[in-house]
């Protein structure tokens, strides 16, 4: 349950979006003004965008099995050489890394969907990390990257 | 119109139908590229192109729609196919270990010039 230390921020966008996933795109819109600012390259913004919505639609899909209007809070962070996305929701506990595994399709078939999403936040970003506090499920996401360490 | 909007413009080219996406595809918009995909099936349409060319980036919601419409194809005996799949958009369909689930074409041209 390590919480990775944090390093001195030059950019924050912090925002709380309801459980639809067509708020999602409020996400990925802060997180290319933040790109903007400071000076991210498109391939880790790429990375970055896909890492965010497969792990806040994540949420939207299981924290609340019950249904309901429920909220969740995207932090975004720019520091010197990295980006710091933190996910919290007062969901059912639930650590996305113990997902599945995309399965191996047999030969000759075609792969299925399932698992993939954490595959690919695994490959992309250098830190992913669950801690239940209290009754939030915190999720962090690091990556490094070349960020202008300017304040805008 | 924000920069996150799914674009799907459709055109006939011979017997073949070309959805052409731009923008970005993910867990917000892939219904709307789901939903299309199943009308053109349901209307009986037996050729379908998708050009990714303008597209920005996709996530593992758009893979979904695309496997799942994939096995649609199958039982409707119908062509479904990709192309212009070029750069990042390239990275992420082989991150995912995809390339080979799909019949992709270079170009638009590519694919309408090899019927199934």
């Amino acid at each position: 349950m390590s919480n990775p230390p944090r390093a001195r921020a030059v950019g924050t966008m912090e925002l709380v979006i309801g459980n639809d996933t067509a708020q999602i795109a409020r996400v990925s819109e802060a997180m290319d003004r933040l790109a903007v600012e400071h000076g991210i390259a498109p391939t880790p913004l790429v990375q970055l965008q896909v890492a965010l919505d497969e792990m806040v639609s994540n949420v939207i899909k299981y924290a609340w099995p019950q249904g309901g209007s429920h909220t969740l809070q995207v932090r975004i962070e720019v520091a010197l050489g990295q980006v710091r996305i933190d996910i919290s929701d007062d969901g059912r506990p639930f650590d996305p890394r113990d997902a599945p595994a995309p399965q191996t399709p047999l030969p000759g078939k075609r792969p299925r969907p399932g698992g993939l999403g954490v595959h690919m936040v695994r490959q992309f970003m250098d830190r992913f990390e669950y801690a239940r506090i209290d009754t939030v499920n915190r999720l962090t996401m690091i990556k490094r990257c070349d960020t202008d360490n300017t304040e805008p | 119109m924000t920069v996150n909007s799914l674009e799907i413009a459709e055109t006939r080219s011979g017997t073949a139908c070309v959805l052409a996406l731009a923008g970005r595809i993910d867990s917000s918009n892939a219904e709307q590229f789901s939903v299309r995909v199943e009308q053109l099936f349901q209307a009986g349409e037996k050729d379908l192109v998708v050009d990714f060319k303008e597209v920005l980036y996709l996530t593992s919601a758009a893979f979904r729609v695309l496997l799942l419409a994939t096995d649609e194809a199958e039982r409707n005996t119908a062509r479904f196919v990709l192309c212009g799949i070029m750069g990042q958009v390239r990275d992420l369909f082989e991150m995912g270990g995809l390339l080979d689930a799909f019949t992709v074409h270079v170009s638009r041209e590519e694919a309408l010039a090899q019927p199934g």
